[in-house]
């Protein structure tokens, strides 16, 4: 079987899954037949996107349908989250929604909804990372708001359909903007190729880039950094983003943390690249770079405020999409880098996060951190593992997040922006401060009377376990297929610059940057 | 009597029509009116297809009159009367006629000036209405900011999106019709999301009033 069959399936069956959920009957279907699709879908989205990742971190540019569809080295990197994220989050619904029907929050149509929901969505990000049509792209990103507003919303309360109608408004408005942004982008590529059928492939545009108008270029990428950046989280255009994640079902929280802001920062580093090739690096890094410590500065703040143990982690989200944006905005070889490898990090430790967010819920009932407290002696395992998460969220060391930051600092005292470093650091200890302040108050502590004790069931205890160990194991060491991935990724992100593709190791050229670098003196004393 | 001079004024007149969906009293006579601009929409395309010959833009003319003409307003009138007269559907907006009209002429004015700098050759003819269709993106976005009644939201959200019809018409006439379908696809879905959403807020919150919904703040 070739790649390109491998690719068509991977889109394929969550979409049948959902298609095939939708038509049964949800009075007389049992819960089980539900869970059964659903689970044999994300199976299947895990070795077909795995295996895909792994074809396309060797070197393997895979096309289906034409070139409609593209995997490449970045897009394989993103695509590697959702086929480990989704199944993970995928098992853990299984044992959170049994808790709801049983706590009477769900009924018979709402389990339908989900399942079926919860598959389309993950379509929709797999859609946005592989598509190669840049309208189609926005098409994908427009489809995960479509796809996710009923899981947002599936409670049906009036908290609920507000935090869904906010979202469903403020993000479908805001990539209309990405949209407009999109078809400048087209419409400037298509005047000057010589097939202008071909100027909605981003493969195509891109060599054609450094051609297009200038002017147009940059207001595009405005647009788009505006529009997709709504989807992002990133500041001023968040204010769904909190509750969204708040209000909606755990593990869906934890998708659309872990990997759907992913997906729309993947479209924005699509459009930065285009931007890049056409004005020069500087006015897209200054763009993100803006974006990037407004929402740091901002979020970190507001992690600190929240007593709500959820929208304490959206806003942490919040955060560290800005970090990633400045990362971006830093940029050269060590920035990208840092950039990529924030964007696994933080994906894998806010899913682990909100998922140990949902077992807190299933013990507490409350999301409320005031009534929240000893956590370890009512759940020893969720309260091990929330203190852990805790700690890997907050960049301690030897968890993922601290190789991303520290390369992200490196990367800013490399490029010599002392003002962006030094605002991110006093944002990241505002943070610090939260999260460890969340570890004495929750995790620790006096438990409540009225708390049942005894963990939750195992089955929801194993994906954290799996995303824990995964956030240890890169923080120990990138594993060297990942390494040489975040490597390729990069050299796609610098492929404006001509230089970097001739280089054989981007981490060994970005580290050797750093060791030139004079550090002017004075600057610690 | 087709040529660029027609385009351009077919244009201003989906400014005059987005301006009276904003300031529609009633839901159901906003859907009339954004059934009525919709036509306008209609004629700007297949205008643009005589005056470009792109056979493209009459295929998008004929879907846009499925999907827009008729589709949407009758999507939009079916929720009204499934949510019924006591939801308050038909709230008056949070700013009055004049100042609403004062805002678009502003927006209309700064479109204008940025669309004057773009120096591409298939724009050259259709400057206006270029810098029409951005204004009326703009209007959309200023209806969804000054509605309180949620319905009367999605109006926002239709124009924004009539706005990106029309620029993807002049910019990129030719280009495949599946991306039109698509994005013409994608607009039916979002208004069919959010008029169920509409509904089941009615249903379920008994509010329509934006400035019930703000619990979620902080």
């Amino acid at each position: 079987m070739d790649y390109s069959t491998i690719l068509l399936i991977l889109l394929g069956c969550p979409v049948l899954a959902a298609l095939l959920i939708a038509v049964l009957p949800s009075k007389s279907t049992p819960r089980a037949a539900y869970e059964a699709i659903h689970v044999i879908a994300l199976i299947a989205v895990a070795v077909a996107g795995l295996t895909l990742s792994v074809s396309a971190f060797m070197g393997n540019d895979i096309f289906a349908v034409g070139e409609w569809f593209h995997l490449d080295g970045l897009s394989a990197l993103f695509l590697c989250l959702i086929a480990v994220i989704a199944p993970c989050t995928g098992i853990y619904s299984l044992p959170y929604v049994a808790h709801d029907v049983a706590d009477g929050k769900l009924g018979p149509s709402q389990v339908k909804q989900y399942y079926a929901f919860f598959s389309l969505f993950v379509f929709s990000m797999i859609l946005a990372v592989t598509s190669n049509n840049i309208i189609m792209m926005w098409v994908s990103v427009e489809a995960t708001t479509l796809s996710t507003v009923f899981l947002v919303g599936v409670y049906r309360t009036k908290l609920a359909l507000e935090a869904a109608w906010k979202y469903v408004i403020v993000c479908t408005a805001g990539v209309a903007f990405g949209l407009f942004g999109t078809l400048l982008i087209y419409a400037n590529a298509a005047d000057i190729m010589a097939d202008p059928h071909q100027a909605v492939f981003w493969t195509a545009i891109l060599p054609n880039a450094p051609f297009m108008d200038h002017s147009l270029t940059m207001i595009a990428f405005v647009f788009a950094a505006i529009g997709f950046g709504t989807k992002a989280g990133l500041f001023p255009m968040h204010t769904w983003l909190p509750d969204a994640h708040s209000e909606a079902p755990s593990p869906v929280s934890a998708l659309l943390s872990g990997v759907l802001l992913k997906c729309a920062i993947l479209i924005v580093l699509r459009f930065f690249i285009l931007a890049a090739a056409n004005v020069g690096d500087s006015f897209p890094q200054t763009v993100m770079m803006i974006l990037g410590v407004l929402s740091v500065c901002y979020a970190a703040f507001e992690v600190y405020k929240q007593n709500d143990l959820k929208r304490k982690l959206a806003y942490s989200s919040c955060e560290n999409i800005g970090l990633i944006a400045v990362c971006f905005g830093i940029g050269g070889p060590l920035g990208i880098i840092a950039g990529l490898v924030h964007c696994v990090a933080h994906g894998l430790t806010k899913a682990l996060m909100f998922c140990l967010s949902g077992n807190v819920m299933m013990k507490y009932h409350t999301r409320d951190l005031s009534k929240i407290s000893g956590l370890i002696s009512v759940a020893p395992v969720t309260g091990v593992l929330f203190a852990a998460g805790c700690l890997a969220l907050a960049g301690f060391p030897p968890f993922a997040m601290f190789v991303s930051e520290m390369f992200m600092i490196l990367a800013g005292v490399a490029a010599q922006v002392w003002w962006a470093v030094v605002l991110v650091l006093i944002a990241l200890v505002v943070v610090i401060m939260a999260l460890v302040r969340m570890i004495t108050g929750s995790a620790l502590g006096r438990a409540p009377e009225d708390v049942k004790r005894g963990d939750v069931p195992v089955l929801a205890l194993i994906p954290e376990v799996v995303l824990l160990v995964l956030v240890l194991v890169l923080g120990v060491a990138l594993p060297g297929p990942l390494a040489g991935s975040i490597e390729n990724a990069t050299a796609i992100v610098l492929s404006y610059e001509d230089e970097n593709l001739a280089n054989d190791s981007l981490f060994e050229d970005a580290l050797a940057a750093l060791a030139v670098v004079e550090v002017p003196e004075g600057v610690f004393e | 009597m087709f040529s660029y001079p027609l385009v351009n004024v077919l244009g201003a007149c989906l400014i005059i029509t987005s301006m009276m969906v904003v300031l529609a009293r009633t839901g159901r006579a906003a859907a009339f009116l954004y059934s009525f601009q919709s036509l306008m929409l209609v004629g700007v395309l297949a205008s643009l297809g005589f005056v470009t010959g792109s056979t493209e833009l009459f295929t998008w003319s004929a879907t846009a009159f499925v999907t827009k003409v008729v589709l949407v307003p009758a999507i939009l009138l079916f929720t009204l009367k499934k949510i019924g007269k006591d939801a308050q559907a038909d709230l008056p907006p949070k700013l009055n006629p004049m100042k609403s009209v004062a805002l678009v002429a502003v927006e209309v004015f700064v479109c204008f000036v940025a669309v004057s700098s773009i120096d591409l050759p298939t724009a050259l003819e259709v400057k206006p209405t270029l810098a029409v269709s951005l204004a009326h993106f703009f209007i959309g976005l200023t209806c969804i900011v000054i509605q309180r009644s949620i319905f009367r939201q999605i109006f926002g959200y239709c124009l924004m999106e009539n706005g990106s019809h029309v620029t993807l018409a002049l910019l990129a006439p030719q280009a495949p019709e599946l991306v039109e379908i698509g994005v013409a696809t994608d607009a039916i879905f979002a208004v069919v999301i959010l008029a169920v959403l509409v509904w089941r807020m009615a249903h379920y919150a008994h509010t329509l009033d934006a400035d019930d919904l703000c619990e979620l703040k902080g």
